[in-house]
C-alpha cells in the first residue's frame, strides 16, 4: 500500500495505482476523453491533469499515467490546473465542434468562447479507435501516421485493411462519433444548451432528455433557422 | 594490436613528437633560413640533413621552422638556434657535415659550436 | 615514426568539406610533392577548427600560422613561398573587420585568444580518423586511471565534485545522474550518448563527433566503469553523416587497440559501443523518445517516472548523457575535479560550447568558461554586428529558448542567469539578430519548427503550437487583433503547462520573451499594419525614389514577376499588385534607388 496526499487527505492505494484510479476509487471527479477503462492509458487529451509536488516546484501531470508513489502530494482543482483543462476544451472544440462529447465538456467547464478558427473535423486523435483495435480487438488494423499537426489515423499506407474484421468498435468508442450535437451556435460554434446553463428540455419535458445517450431527438434544444439556414 | 596495461605511455612516447609539432612546444627551436638565396645556396640539403639526424638520434622537444631570408646572402646557409631561456645564436656557410655537429654539440649537449657561429643574441622569435 | 618539421593541418569539418577543403588537401599534397618536400611536410585532416565563417582554413604548426578562405589557386604560392622559402603569405591571413593588418598566428586572433578549450582541445589539430594521434594528446590515460586506479564509487565522486552538469540542455548534475543509475537494481545496464542535435543552428555536437570521436568513446568508457554497464549506443543523426563515418572508424580502431570491447587493456573490463542512426525527428532528441527509437519503436516520448535510470532501454536501469557531457568526463578523471571546479561560475562548472550564427562577423563554434559575458562572446570573440548594423536581441537554447536584448549584454553565462531572464541554456545555439530582424517574425519561425516536429500525441502541444503559429501567421499577415495578444500569452502558458515533455513544455519559451521585451513590435504589425524592421512581406511596400532613379532598366531585368515598368532614362515604376517583395532590385540597384517602407 502506498501512502499520499490527495486534496489536502491522507490517503493509502494499492501498489501499481494511478492518480485516476486513486481519484475514481475516492470519489474525486476527474473529466478525461481519451482513457477507457480496458484500454492501456494514453494521456494524449490532456484533460485529466492534476497538479503534483510541494510549493517549490509543483507541474501538471496526466492523472490517468502517472503511478502513485510514497509521499506524493495531488491537488486536482488548483487554478493552474483549471485554467490548463479549459484551454485543452477550448483547443478540442476548435477541431470538432460537432462532438456532443466536447460541448458538453466545454458546458461543464465554462468555456464560452472559442477563439481559433474552427477546423470541423472528425477525428481528435484521442487514440482510443487504435488501443479498441490492438488491445480488445487483437487486430491493430489501424494506428497513427505522420506527426505533429499532419498527424492522422488510418490503415497503413491508407490501404485497405486485410485484419480489419469490420467490428465497429472503433466508431463505438469515438467521442466524436458517437453523438454529434445538435445546438452549436453558428457565430460562436458553441453550444452549452445541456448541462451548465438551464436545459432547454426541462422546461418542456420536466425532465432531462439525453441522459441515456439519445441526442437532440426531443428538439428542445435545437435552435430554429432563419432564412439563411444559420441557427438563431 | 591489443594494448595492456603500460603498452599506452610506451605508444604514447612513440608518437610525442606529433604532438610537439602540433602545439608548437619545444626545448630548442631550429630556423634554417631559405628564401631564394638560401636556397640557391644550398639551404634544402642542409635542411635534409638536419631532419635526418634528428630522426636517428630520436631527439625529443625540438622543433625545425624556416624562415625568409635573414639578410646576410652572402653567408648563407644560415641557420639560427634558439634553445629556450638562451639567447638565439646564428650558424653561417653551413653544410650537411657542419650541422651534424653543431646538434651533436649545441643541441644535445649545450655547447655552441663557435667556430660556425656568427653571432650571439639577435631578434628572438618565442 | 616518420618525422616531420611541419605539418600543415586542413580543416575538414563539414562546413570546409563543402568548401571543397579535401580538394585542397589534394591539392596541397601534389605541389609539395612537385617540390619534393614530401619528406618534411606532412599534411593532415582534422576535424572543424572552429572558425567556420572563414573558412576553408589551414593551419601551419609549429608556427602556428593561421590561413583561411584558401582557394585551390592559392596553393601553389602558398607552397613556394611559406613552405619552401620560409615566407608566410601576408594575403591569404585574417584581416579583422575594420582593420588593415593581417595577423599570422592563430592564437593571436581575438577568436582564438579567448577561447578556453576542453572539450574542443583537439579540433583542427588531429586527424580524428587516427587513434595514435589522440593518443599521443594524453588519450586514453584517464580510462588507464580509472580501470587501474579508481573504484566505481570514486568516479562518480569525481564527477560529482567537479559540478559537470548536463550540456543537452537540462543541466542535471551529471554524478549525481551516474549515481542514480548505478544504485538502480539490476545486472544489466546501458549508456546511451545523445547525438541527435535538433536545435535550428546548433553544430556543437556535430562538431565534437567530427573533430575528436575517440573523447566521447573515452568518457562513455569511463562512465561504464563507474555505473557498472556492459555496452553503449552512439545515437547520432542522420543528417551528420561524415559524424557517423568518424565514430564508426573511431570505434572500429578503439576495439583494434584494445581500448573497447573485451577486456579493456587487459583489465577483464568490457564495454562494448554501437551507432543507431537517427530517423529525422526533433523530438527522438528527448530521452525517452531516444530510447524508444533505439528500441525500434516509434519515436514518441512517454511519462516519467520511471526514469531511464530505473527503466530504460529495454527497461534496463540506462545513463543517457550527450555527446558534449561525457567529452568532459576524460579530463575531469585526468586533471581532477578540483581544477575543473575552478572554472566557471559558483553553479555552472566548466565550459560549454556555444555555435555562434546569425548576423555575426565571426561565425563559428566557440568554447568558452561558464561566466564570460555576452557582450565578450559577440563582440570581443565574434567580431560583433556585421555591416555596422545594431545589435537587437541573440537567442539562445534554439526552439526552447527565448531571445535576451541589449539591457542583458552583460549577463553573465550560466543556467540559472539565462533562466532567470526568460531564456535557458539549451543545447548552446546562440543565434544574433539585428536591427534588420523582426522579432514576430522569429517566433514564427521556431513556431513554425515546433509544430511541424512535435510527435503529436499530446493535444496542448500538437494543436497548441500549431495555433500559435496560425496566430503568428496572422499577425505578420496584417490580419490581426489586439485580442490576440491576450490569446497568444494564455495559450502559450497553458501548452508549457499541460505537456508532456520538454519540447511542449518550453514551445512557448520564444513566443514568451518576445512578447516580454519586443511587445512594441507586435502592437506595430496589430495595429499600425506595419512591420518595424521591413521583413514581413504582406506589411511592407516596394518603391522607386524618382530622385535617385537614372532609368538604367537593371531591375527591369532581374524582376522575375515582371513587377517593374520603365524605358530608359525614364524614372521606373513598380508595379505593386504584381511585386512579391523578393529583394532583387534592392540588390542589384547602384544608386540606392529602392526603398522599403
Amino acid at each position: 500500500m502506498i501512502n499520499f496526499k490527495l486534496n489536502g487527505l491522507e490517503v493509502q492505494v494499492e501498489d501499481g495505482s494511478t492518480i485516476l484510479e486513486a481519484c475514481k476509487f475516492f470519489g474525486i471527479e476527474i473529466p478525461t476523453l481519451c482513457y477507457m477503462e480496458g484500454l492501456e492509458p494514453y494521456g494524449g487529451c490532456r484533460l485529466c491533469l492534476v497538479q503534483i509536488g510541494d510549493d517549490k516546484n509543483p507541474k501538471l501531470v496526466t492523472a490517468c499515467t502517472y503511478p502513485v508513489e510514497e509521499g506524493l502530494v495531488v491537488r486536482t482543482n488548483t487554478k493552474r490546473v483549471i485554467s490548463a483543462r479549459k484551454m485543452m476544451v477550448e483547443l478540442l472544440l476548435s477541431v470538432s465542434s460537432d462532438s456532443k462529447v466536447i460541448q458538453d465538456l466545454a458546458s461543464k467547464f465554462n468555456v464560452t468562447k472559442l477563439r481559433f478558427a474552427p477546423r470541423h473535423e472528425d477525428c481528435v486523435l484521442c487514440g482510443l479507435c487504435v488501443r479498441m483495435c490492438k488491445e480488445q480487438m487483437q487486430s491493430g488494423a489501424i494506428g497513427f501516421t505522420e506527426r505533429g499537426y499532419k498527424k492522422k489515423i488510418e490503415t497503413p499506407f491508407n490501404k485497405r485493411s486485410e485484419v480489419c474484421r469490420l467490428c465497429g468498435g472503433c466508431i463505438y468508442v469515438c467521442p466524436v462519433c458517437q453523438t454529434r450535437c445538435q445546438g452549436p451556435d453558428a457565430d460562436t460554434d458553441i453550444c452549452n444548451a445541456c448541462l451548465a446553463l438551464e436545459p432547454t428540455c426541462i422546461d418542456v419535458h420536466d425532465d432531462y432528455q439525453c441522459w441515456m445517450g439519445t441526442t437532440g431527438d426531443c428538439g428542445t434544444c435545437v435552435k430554429e433557422e432563419d432564412k439563411e439556414g444559420k441557427k438563431k | 594490436m591489443k594494448l595492456k596495461i603500460g603498452d599506452l605511455e610506451k605508444l604514447r612516447d612513440k608518437v610525442k613528437r606529433t604532438a610537439e609539432v602540433r602545439e608548437g612546444k619545444y626545448r630548442a627551436k631550429i630556423t634554417v633560413h631559405m628564401g631564394t638565396c638560401g636556397i640557391a645556396a644550398g639551404a634544402r640539403d642542409v635542411m635534409a640533413a638536419l631532419m635526418d639526424d634528428i630522426e636517428r638520434k630520436k631527439i625529443k622537444d625540438v622543433i625545425i621552422t624556416t624562415s625568409g631570408c635573414a639578410g646576410l646572402c652572402s653567408r648563407e646557409p644560415m641557420v639560427t638556434v634558439e634553445v629556450v631561456g638562451k639567447p638565439p645564436v646564428k650558424y653561417v656557410d653551413l653544410t650537411a657535415e657542419k650541422i651534424k655537429k653543431i646538434v651533436n654539440s649545441h643541441i644535445e649537449k649545450g655547447v655552441i659550436v663557435k667556430e660556425c657561429a656568427l653571432a650571439i643574441g639577435s631578434e628572438r622569435t618565442h | 615514426m616518420k618525422q616531420y618539421r611541419t605539418h600543415l593541418l586542413v580543416c575538414a569539418g563539414t562546413g570546409c568539406v563543402a568548401c571543397n577543403s579535401y580538394e585542397i588537401k589534394k591539392t596541397l599534397e601534389a605541389e609539395i610533392t612537385k617540390r619534393k618536400l614530401q619528406d618534411e611536410i606532412a599534411v593532415i585532416a582534422t576535424g572543424c577548427n572552429g572558425f567556420c565563417e572563414r573558412g576553408p582554413i589551414v593551419v601551419v604548426q609549429p608556427e602556428g600560422i593561421f590561413y583561411q578562405r584558401l582557394k585551390t589557386e592559392d596553393i601553389p604560392h602558398l607552397v613556394e613561398e611559406h613552405l619552401l622559402k620560409g615566407r608566410p603569405v601576408k594575403k591569404l591571413m585574417y584581416v579583422p573587420p575594420k582593420e588593415e593588418l593581417p595577423i599570422p598566428k592563430m592564437m593571436d586572433i581575438g577568436f582564438f585568444r579567448h577561447q578556453l578549450l576542453i572539450v574542443l582541445r583537439n579540433r583542427g589539430r588531429i586527424d580524428p580518423e587516427n587513434i595514435e594521434e589522440y593518443i599521443a594528446f594524453d588519450g586514453y590515460q584517464a580510462l588507464e586511471k580509472a580501470l587501474t586506479k579508481m573504484t566505481p564509487e570514486q568516479i562518480i565522486d569525481v564527477v560529482k565534485e567537479s559540478g559537470l552538469r548536463g550540456r543537452g540542455g537540462a543541466g542535471f548534475p551529471t554524478g549525481l545522474k551516474w549515481e542514480r543509475c548505478r544504485k538502480a537494481p539490476g545486472d544489466v545496464k546501458y549508456l546511451i550518448c545523445n547525438g541527435d542535435e535538433g536545435d535550428p543552428g546548433a553544430f556543437m555536437d556535430r562538431s565534437v563527433l567530427e573533430a575528436d570521436p575517440h573523447a566521447v568513446l573515452e568518457g562513455m568508457a569511463i562512465g561504464a566503469k563507474a555505473i557498472g554497464a556492459q555496452k553503449g549506443y552512439i545515437y547520432v543523426r542522420s543528417e551528420y553523416p561524415l559524424a557517423l563515418k568518424r565514430v564508426k572508424i573511431a570505434i572500429e580502431q578503439a576495439e583494434e587497440y584494445g581500448l573497447l570491447g573485451k577486456n579493456i587493456l587487459g583489465t577483464g573490463f568490457d564495454f562494448s559501443v554501437e551507432v543507431a542512426r537517427g530517423a529525422g525527428a526533433f523530438v527522438s532528441g528527448e530521452e525517452t523518445s531516444l530510447i524508444a527509437a533505439i528500441e525500434g519503436r516509434i519515436g514518441i516520448p512517454r511519462q516519467r517516472p520511471p526514469y531511464p535510470a530505473q527503466k530504460g532501454l529495454w527497461k534496463k536501469p540506462t545513463n543517457i548523457n550527450n555527446v558534449e557531457t561525457w567529452a568532459n568526463v576524460p579530463q575531469i578523471i585526468f586533471k581532477g575535479a578540483k581544477w575543473y571546479s575552478e572554472i566557471g561560475t559558483k553553479t555552472s562548472k566548466g565550459t560549454k560550447i556555444f555555435s555562434l550564427v546569425g548576423k555575426i562577423n565571426n561565425t563559428g563554434l566557440v568554447e568558452v568558461p561558464m561566466g564570460i559575458s555576452l557582450k565578450d562572446i559577440i563582440y570581443e570573440i565574434g567580431g560583433g554586428i556585421p555591416k555596422n548594423k545594431k545589435f537587437k536581441a541573440v537567442q539562445t537554447g534554439g526552439p526552447s529558448g527565448g531571445c535576451i536584448p541589449n539591457q542583458h549584454l552583460n549577463l553573465p553565462i550560466d543556467y540559472e542567469s539565462l533562466t532567470e531572464v526568460g531564456s535557458m541554456m539549451g543545447s548552446g545555439g546562440m543565434i544574433v539578430m539585428d536591427e534588420d530582424t523582426c522579432m514576430v517574425d522569429v517566433a514564427k519561425y521556431f513556431m513554425n519548427f515546433l509544430r511541424d516536429e512535435s510527435c503529436g500525441k499530446c493535444l496542448s502541444c500538437r494543436e497548441g503550437t500549431h495555433r500559435m503559429w496560425e496566430i503568428l501567421d496572422k499577425i505578420t499577415g496584417g490580419r490581426g487583433i489586439m485580442e490576440d495578444l491576450a490569446t497568444l500569452e494564455e495559450l502559450a502558458m497553458a501548452v508549457k503547462d499541460a505537456s508532456m515533455c520538454g519540447l511542449g513544455q518550453t514551445a512557448a519559451n520564444p513566443i514568451l520573451s518576445a512578447l516580454k521585451y519586443f511587445p512594441g513590435e507586435f502592437v506595430s504589425h496589430i495595429k499600425d499594419k506595419k512591420c518595424p524592421a521591413k521583413v514581413c512581406k504582406p506589411l511592407i511596400k516596394y518603391t522607386v525614389i524618382p530622385e535617385r532613379c537614372t532609368g538604367c532598366m537593371a531591375c527591369l531585368k532581374v524582376c522575375a514577376y515582371k513587377a517593374i515598368e520603365g524605358k530608359r532614362k525614364e524614372v521606373h515604376k513598380i508595379i505593386q499588385e504584381k511585386c512579391t517583395k523578393c529583394g532583387s532590385c534592392l540588390q542589384v540597384c547602384k544608386f540606392e534607388a529602392v526603398l522599403v517602407e
